[in-house]
């Protein structure tokens, strides 16, 4: 039998976008509720809310980390230590900067390289900043960036053949860069700077048209 | 150099940072330039990283390794009870008394008495705008919840409510595992509130949590008919509970309840 009183009715305290929440957990709303809200819920300390983002984030943090992190036990720890951030630096999310998938694939990225950078002891390595000082709202224009997945395609689709087939290699494929070497036969200096170069051309892409163009760097 | 060639090779170094490949000696490079005025990193570029790596993945077709969601959603309950647990702490009201009061009177209503003395004692801490968060709902409904504790919780304590004052019709029962940190209540004939104007609250005596009541957080009653589900997510650590007291409080409930009106209390 249908629970005459499923979960409405019960609010969280802390909160005061009380209307949110409850759409939150009615049933059958859950699915149409935005990432950002999502992410503005465990900004504000709603258990409930991280629990559904792990639900609806695992995957995608779970595919970046495995590019980067090969044992599975230390990727599953990195998962957990991803999903530590993004409670803690929920409430640093500013949804007008990026989107929420965005944001959490940068956290995904920050912790798994930072994972490798420790596991490879490579000295004078600059190690990532941490979490609580990712601060989207107040880092100023320079952050703002159009990062809407459709954005990202037609930023894309602006970039050279070379460039694209190098990002396909690099970061679909999860090739590193000695296994893009060894695929394509370009000198390892020239992979460098071309995913380099390429990622620099991309945000500028992404940048709005009005934003003060970057020095311009040739891609090889 | 001149400026505009440095503020490239800056940049290209950051984005080299960010795609984790720059090797000592551009690093070296990195942090002298990183510490010029004209050279200045956003987290532009590492947006832009992030963005490709969300947009090459396709998070559909992964298969999550097994037990990976359970794990991750009890290491959250983890750190979520360590940081709620610590705004707790500050703002729970004390009961110098009541553990004493407890062993001495088994009847709830005397319980609640002194329960309501203690805090009107300390009403000076009272602030709803800081109250720590109530119980948050689960994805399941209540009655599924309640069933599957039910049937496999191994150290149940099942305790019935009583009602009291314009509440004596009510009747209901608490359900609560210490090991799972896991409980119900099932509340029957206990009156619609209206949320803009009041809500019931319930609080958890735990002698084991030294002399602090814990906030059971804050719910409404939509329907007088039938039996309301109401879960149970405390923000701290249950060992122990002696009793289970339900409150009619202010819209958002109180961090200090001055027991006006005691709705029922369960006496395990």
């Amino acid at each position: 039998m249908r629970s005459r009183v499923p979960c409405v009715g019960i609010r969280d305290r802390q909160n005061s976008n009380t209307g949110l929440i409850l759409s939150l957990f009615v049933s059958g709303a859950e699915r149409h509720i935005n990432g950002g809200d999502l992410l503005a819920l465990v900004a504000q300390g709603m258990e409930s809310a991280m629990d559904r983002c792990i639900k609806e984030y695992a995957p995608l943090v779970w595919s970046i980390v495995r590019r980067y992190v090969q044992n599975p036990s230390s990727a599953e720890d990195v998962v957990q230590e991803t999903f530590t951030d993004l409670w803690r630096s929920a409430k640093r999310y500013d949804p007008s900067i990026a989107t929420h998938t965005t944001f959490v694939g940068l956290l995904a990225r920050r912790r798994a390289i930072d994972h490798t950078r420790k596991e490879s002891r490579r000295p004078h390595l600059e190690p990532m900043p941490e979490s609580d000082s990712l601060n989207l709202a107040s880092d100023g224009p320079t952050a703002l960036m159009k990062c809407e997945r459709e954005d990202v395609r037609q930023a894309l689709a602006k970039l050279t053949d070379k460039t694209r087939e190098i990002f396909t290699l690099h970061f679909e494929q999860g090739m590193t860069h000695p296994e893009i070497v060894e695929k394509t036969g370009l000198p390892l200096g020239t992979v460098k700077t071309r995913l380099r170069r390429g990622l620099i051309e991309l945000r500028n892409q992404l940048r709005p048209a009005d934003y003060p163009s970057s020095p311009q760097t040739p891609n090889p | 150099m001149n400026d505009p060639e440095i503020i490239s090779r800056f940049e290209e170094l950051d984005a080299g940072r960010i795609l984790g490949d720059l090797d000592a000696g551009e690093m070296d490079e990195w942090e002298k330039l990183a510490r010029d005025p004209r050279c200045q990193s956003d987290l532009s570029l590492e947006l832009a990283a992030a963005a490709l790596e969300a947009e090459f993945q396709d998070p559909d077709g992964v298969e999550l390794p097994p037990g990976l969601l359970e794990e991750l959603q009890k290491g959250t309950a983890d750190f979520v009870v360590q940081k709620l647990s610590k705004e707790v702490e500050e703002k729970v009201v004390e009961m110098p008394l009541w553990q004493k009061v407890l062993s001495a009177k088994n009847t709830p209503w005397a319980m609640a008495a002194i329960f309501a003395l203690l805090f009107v004692a300390q009403t000076f801490v009272s602030d709803p705008s800081t109250s720590t968060p109530g119980p948050t709902t689960i994805q399941v409904s209540p009655e599924e919840a309640s069933k599957t504790l039910v049937a496999e919780g191994k150290d149940l304590i099942r305790t019935p409510f009583e009602g009291g004052g314009d509440y004596k019709g009510m009747s209901g029962e608490v359900v609560w595992s210490d090991e799972r940190q896991e409980g119900y209540m099932f509340l029957t004939d206990l009156p619609v509130n209206d949320p803009e104007s009041k809500q019931y609250q319930l609080w958890i005596v735990d002698p084991t949590r030294d002399e602090k009541p814990v906030d059971g957080g804050v719910f409404d009653i939509a329907s007088a008919e039938g039996t309301t589900v109401i879960p149970i997510r405390n923000p701290l650590l249950i060992r122990d509970p002696k009793a289970f007291v339900i409150t009619l409080e202010q819209p958002g409930g109180v961090v200090v309840s001055k027991q006006e009106v005691v709705v029922a209390v369960a006496n395990s």
